[in-house]
């Protein structure tokens, strides 16, 4: 067999899964062969080997051409995991970035601005990028697993489709999200009240050192969280958000605000202040605490108006109708 | 000009994708090794390139429309294919499509001339 045929086939090879590999090798090798005799008489020259693999194209474009469709992570899964990596691409860096902010400043040493500010910033892209990968992994996973990703699906009906910007409808995602970040907090607080405070090393024997937070509005916070819960359950059942159900919701997450202030906000400010004497007359927890109560009035409620609004339109029609 | 002339060859190669598919079924009845199949499908006016072809019958016979065997008894051991039972089924679906949709092209290709 001709050297440079080999270095073809070989180069192709490399990019065959393993278990097609042998089987395409031996075809290509007689192919090729079957195409030199039919156009050159006697062994063909260097040149006419290279003119032939020419026509034949680019080893890692003829490997291709063999794979049937190969992705990652597929169009039909593809949207998905789009949603979630976007979706954590803002969650995580603000998480990880407050966790590890937080662990600098509980350490015994003392730290600078620079120093906190650097432990956070990579702190953050670190856990991005781990976040990512583990995502995109479990995505892949599931698009090699061979499970059929169309199975259950109902046909298409245009009628289903909901409203646009109808503050009843449920986006089930966000929902299931809030529940599974709602559940994984609620656990927090329980052990926060567990062992007694503010820690990281979340192991019940070892609690290590904790920052003390006063245990009444700990219990608030945990009560709240547990009704939020519960009230996106049903909602989740039931499908749609109605104005008694959103303005609870409303009052809760306020409320859930103010008890952080004292849970979480000002016993870590205290804490950064020992740490950066410097920050010790701003004002940061008391601002954070109105910041975040008025962002959730705000936004909850032009979200309430419209669900009011829309069922006085609707009850104005009906007796409009039972009118005429 | 590149850029026309770029879009004119990727237009064209779409065009093509599923007639090649038509052609070799159509082709299959005896079976055939890789190169046997150019060289027929050359001797009747369709070339097709080696890159093309060779992946595409391994593709068809992953897909059930042909089956092959290895023949160990010539001067070197080649791969033959053949048309399969349910082949023959799409290839004729396929033909009645061709048929039809050249027979509407036509029409409305040549209503396009008498419009000049």
């Amino acid at each position: 067999m001709n050297e440079l045929v080999e270095r073809y086939v070989h180069q192709v090879g490399r990019y065959l899964p393993q278990k097609e590999r042998a089987e395409i090798e031996a075809e290509l090798r007689s192919l090729i062969q079957d195409q030199l005799d039919d156009r050159y008489e006697g062994i063909p020259s260097q040149a006419d080997v290279a003119a032939v693999l020419t026509e034949l194209g680019e080893p890692r474009q003829m490997a291709a051409s063999y794979g049937s469709e190969q992705y990652l992570v597929g169009p039909a899964l593809y949207p998905y995991m789009m949603m979630i990596l976007r979706r954590g691409l803002l969650i995580v860096p603000t998480i990880v970035a407050f966790l590890n902010g937080f662990e600098v400043l509980i350490a015994e040493t003392q730290t600078t601005v620079w120093g906190l500010l650097l432990a956070t910033v990579f702190g953050a892209l670190q856990a991005t990028f781990i976040f990512s990968g583990i995502v995109v992994m479990i995505f892949a996973i599931v698009q090699h697993s061979g499970a059929d990703l169309e199975e259950n699906k109902e046909p298409f009906n245009p009628l289903d489709l909901p409203k646009v910007d109808d503050p009843i409808s449920v986006d089930r995602f966000e929902i299931a999200f809030g529940l599974v970040f709602g559940v994984f907090f609620t656990l927090v607080l329980l052990y926060f009240l567990r062992v007694g405070g503010l820690t990281l090393h979340l192991n019940l024997n070892d609690p290590g050192e904790v920052i003390p937070v006063p245990t009444s509005w700990l219990i608030l916070l945990i009560v709240i969280s547990v009704v939020s819960l519960i009230i996106n359950l049903i909602v989740l059942r039931r499908n749609y958000w109605g104005p008694v159900l959103w303005l609870t919701e409303t009052v809760l997450e306020v409320a859930g605000a103010v008890c952080l202030y004292f849970v979480l906000y000002q016993p870590i400010f205290e804490r950064i202040v020992v740490a950066v004497p410097a920050l010790a007359d701003a004002p940061i927890p008391q601002s954070i605490v109105v910041i975040s109560a008025v962002v959730t009035l705000v936004t909850h409620g032009i979200k309430l108006v419209q669900l009011t609004g829309g069922a006085d339109r609707n009850r104005s029609a009906f007796t409009m109708k039972a009118g005429g | 000009m590149t850029g026309l002339h770029e879009e004119i060859t990727r237009l064209r190669l779409e065009l093509r994708r599923g007639i090649v598919v038509l052609a070799v079924l159509s082709q299959m009845d005896t079976a055939r090794y890789g190169y046997s199949l150019i060289q027929q499908l050359a001797e009747q006016g369709l070339d097709i390139e080696e890159g093309t072809l060779y992946p595409l019958l391994r593709r068809l016979e992953k897909q059930g429309l042909l089956e092959s065997e290895w023949e160990v008894g010539e001067s070197r051991p080649r791969k033959y294919y053949r048309i399969s039972a349910t082949g023959r089924e799409v290839l004729s679906t396929l033909k009645a499509d061709w048929f039809e949709t050249v027979n509407v092209m036509q029409g409305m290709l040549d209503g396009d001339k008498k419009d000049e």
